[in-house]
């Protein structure tokens, strides 16, 4: 039972590491560097950087001091200011670049639909002839060399 | 000299004004000497090209010669950088870039006017147009932006060219990407002209097709000759930063690449003029609007070496007069040009009515209009996410930065839609199809598809475990579809030529590509880019790996060691390097050695500049992706970063396969084949053989 104990607490922690890892990989993607480079805190990549080195430790830290990644990244934002983190937020006015795209996209879309079933209406019938065989043949040849 | 490119630059000014001023009045006059005076507009718009070119030249000249007397070939030259890159001198600042672009529009323009016979008209319309552009170009690059400003002391060297251009894609990217912005502005004109004098049919669309598909082309070799360059030179590991000025080169592909897909509708079946004519509008719009985003510095850029003030020639500007209540706004070269087109529009709107209306939501039409959608969709989210700073300036006080989340998350749900529709488009007839033909020749693609996500989840991967894993699942799933469905095409019509041809199935299939180069090129163009998506996918399985290594110590990324052999320092005329030797092993088995270098540029001088040459060992599985990050200052000791990057090479195939379709696709189609058809003759005698197919006689 106590070795049970004990590999079940090891599987907890490794699990718990995978996930500090998962979010230390995932909030260090949303974070940009400092120095002045505009690229992202766990990609920039200049020797000597006066800034990454110490905005990742503070990473580790405010993971551990953080379960919730809105507060690490608010940490990020009154520290270094609001320019550091490079995902806007999900609330308030930022909340609008996420809705603004999809919502267009929904609302062109339904748009077209009932455009095109409007245009269906309006199509002019033709009027039915005679069936021909041979004459099908041909336009079907047609249709098929001029893609109409 | 330099006085030699500044007159030329100011006479080509006064003769691209000259050909825009005197072709109006040559079109909308009745004078019997007006087809004189549009003669001389257009030799003029030509002669434009000639002194353009005359001051490009010198420029290089003066770059090539070290004349470091122009403050601008000091900016961006020094006495030890190679020849191949002084050429490069000539757009990798600001003055020198804009005269660039004035030197390729005028390019475009004397190709143009030379070929005027196509239809004098609308050519002359279409010349009037450019010229009007290349008037505002060179009269920015001859008051705002001019190269050829002189200096009171002439230094001894200059600065040299920024490090990060100093590397063979960056001669080619930025004229490839020019070539592509500028040549949106050939159908543009077109456009324009046609709507301006009500042009009837469709024949400015044939004579713009080419000249559209080969400025797409451009763009799209110069968009990934941008992020070739970014995954080698740049060395972060990847190859798309969503930085703004990438950005401003997507948003005129995007719309560039729904002009030509909804461009086929009005040549069909004369639908969506409208539209097309706003399309390839916005199109120039937005290359305009890349050229400000790059220049104006409103937007934070890893592209800062061309910021200024130039930005208010594009856009305009507004604001307070100083010391006086009083407030100024005045357009720029972008609100004037949608003001000309809008009021064209409003014109002649009429013009534009649909000769047909949609027939069926089953059909080729209402596939390309939701990829038209879906494509100004993804054009919409990318503009928006690019603008969203200064916008969140004005309304809450304070910029904010966005990132690759925003545009990673929006875009590529709608990049996997488009992927679909891009498997759906051939299977779907024109005018109408039924759902029994669409059920036949979906039930292979589809069932490749569903087959290559089992196979993959079989395989190992784990779409469950993280969202880009699922993308990355759908990505390659939907891949399949695109090629299992463009396959069938190429085989079904292949099957039909083959046995009129009497020749095996590839042989049949080239004829069928000959004979209707647009449609198949374009299937290769498709095929082309499902590859890159491919290459795209991977991302996700990405691994790496820092970590400080010293002699013979190891770092395990993915399934490769590297053991530290060897760190070297050399020295050359232009920089100094320090390089580390790795051997790499990849399972225990040795596969290469490799040579990460840190180059430094001008060193203990002021302006010195460091930058890595990264050491990628090449497969079609994978890259590794070595970066050597210098000395650890505290403990002395090298330190190394490794990336294990799948399937990225699948990118840059991808863009050749794209290279190949269009030049497919621009390819003159092949003269149909010739075979017996049954006509009706009259033959006289017998009633009874009155009607008999040609050729039974003989």
């Amino acid at each position: 039972m106590k070795r049970f104990t004990l590999v079940l607490v090891f599987c907890f922690a490794l699990a718990a590491v995978a996930e500090d890892e998962g979010r230390y990989r995932d909030l260090g993607a949303k974070i940009q560097c400092s120095c002045g480079c505009n690229q992202m805190l766990l990609q920039c990549n200049h020797v000597g950087c006066p800034s990454s080195a110490k905005m990742i430790q503070d990473l580790h830290t405010s993971l551990a001091t953080y379960k919730n990644d809105e507060d690490v990244l608010n940490w990020f934002r009154s520290n270094y200011g609001m320019t550091v983190v490079v995902a806007p937020a999900t609330h308030g006015f930022e909340l609008t670049i996420w809705v603004m795209p999809p919502l267009l996209l929904l609302v062109a879309v339904t748009l077209l639909f009932f455009l095109i079933r409007l245009w269906r209406q309006r199509a002019t019938p033709v009027p039915a002839m005679g069936v021909d065989p041979q004459l099908d043949a041909l336009r079907e040849r047609a249709r098929k060399e001029t893609e109409l | 000299m330099p006085i030699i490119g500044d007159f030329c630059l100011l006479f080509a000014l006064v003769l691209s004004a000259y050909c825009m001023v005197a072709g109006i009045v040559a079109l909308v006059s009745h004078h019997p000497a007006a087809a004189r005076l549009g003669e001389s507009a257009r030799r003029s718009g030509m002669a434009a090209f000639i002194a353009t070119a005359v001051s490009a030249l010198v420029l290089v000249y003066a770059a090539l010669s070290n004349d470091f007397s122009l403050e601008y070939i000091r900016a961006h030259s020094n006495r030890t950088l190679p020849i191949p890159y002084k050429f490069a001198v000539l757009w990798s600042g600001q003055e020198g870039s804009m005269l660039f672009w004035a030197l390729l529009l005028s390019a475009y323009g004397f190709v143009l006017r030379l070929r005027h016979k196509v239809d004098r008209r609308l050519v002359a319309h279409a010349s009037v147009v450019l010229a009007g552009i290349q008037t505002f170009f060179l009269i920015v690059v001859n008051f705002a932006a001019n190269p050829f400003g002189t200096l009171d002391r002439v230094p001894a060297d200059g600065n040299g060219l920024n490090a990060l251009l100093q590397y063979p894609q960056m001669v080619i990217h930025p004229p490839m990407l020019y070539l592509g912005y500028v040549g949106m502005s050939i159908p543009f004109a077109f456009g324009l002209a046609a709507l301006i004098m009500k042009y009837p049919g469709e024949k400015w669309i044939h004579i713009t097709r080419r000249w559209t598909m080969v400025a797409w082309l451009f763009l799209t070799v110069g968009i990934f000759l941008g992020a070739n360059w970014a995954y080698y030179v740049l060395g972060w590991g990847g190859y798309w930063g969503w930085d703004p000025v990438e950005n401003a080169s997507l948003l005129p592909w995007i719309t560039g690449t729904a002009f030509l897909h909804s461009v086929m509708m009005q040549e069909k079946r004369g639908m969506m003029k409208t539209w097309n004519i706003w399309l390839i509008f916005t199109t120039f719009y937005l290359s305009i609007f890349g050229t400000f985003l790059t220049r104006s510095g409103v937007i934070n850029s890893v592209h800062s070496f061309a910021l200024s003030s130039i930005g208010a020639w594009f856009m305009g500007d507004f604001g307070r007069l100083p010391y006086f209540p009083f407030f100024y706004a005045y357009p720029g070269f972008l609100e004037i040009a949608i003001a000309v087109c809008l009021v064209f529009y409003l014109k002649n709107r009429s013009h534009l009515q649909a000769e047909n209306k949609l027939e069926s939501v089953v059909s080729r039409e209402s596939s390309f209009m939701f990829n038209n959608l879906v494509l100004l969709a993804a054009c919409f989210s990318v503009l928006w996410g690019t603008l969203f700073p200064v916008l969140s300036d004005w309304i809450q006080g304070h910029k904010i930065t966005v990132g690759p989340p925003f545009f990673n998350r929006i875009n590529v749900p709608i990049g996997l839609f488009l992927i679909f529709l891009t498997a759906i488009g051939p299977i779907l007839a024109w005018r109408t199809t039924s759902f029994a033909s669409v059920r036949r020749n979906f039930a292979f693609p589809a069932a490749v598809a569903v087959l290559t996500a089992i196979v993959l989840v079989a395989a190992g991967m784990r779409p469950w475990h993280d969202v880009w894993q699922i993308y990355s699942l759908m990505t390659f799933s939907l891949s399949a579809l695109v090629i299992a469905a463009v396959g069938s095409e190429f085989f079904r019509g292949g099957r039909v030529l083959q046995g009129k041809l009497k020749t095996n199935l590839l042989g049949a299939m080239y004829h069928l590509t000959r004979r209707n180069t647009r449609r198949y090129g374009g299937y290769i163009v498709h095929l082309g880019v499902v590859i890159i998506a491919i290459g795209l996918a991977g991302r996700a399985f990405n691994l790496d790996k820092q970590q400080e290594i010293g002699l013979h110590d190891k770092l395990q990324v993915g399934h490769y060691e590297l053991v530290g052999q060897k760190y070297t320092q050399d020295h050359s005329d232009n920089y100094d390097s320090l390089s580390a030797i790795l051997d790499v092993y990849k399972d225990g088995k040795f596969i290469a050695t490799m040579y990460p270098t840190q180059m430094i540029y001008q060193p203990g001088q002021p302006n010195e500049q460091r930058d890595n040459k990264v050491a990628i060992h090449t497969t079609l599985l994978e890259d590794l992706y070595i970066r050597y990050d210098g000395f650890n200052a505290e403990t002395d000791r090298p330190i190394i970063t490794a990336f294990v990057n799948p399937l990225v090479v699948w990118i840059w195939i991808g863009v050749i396969v794209i290279v190949l379709g269009t030049c497919v696709a621009l390819a003159p189609n092949a003269a149909p084949l010739k075979s017996p058809v049954p006509v009706s003759v009259l033959v006289r005698g017998d009633p009874s053989q009155m009607l008999e197919p040609a050729g039974a006689a003989k």
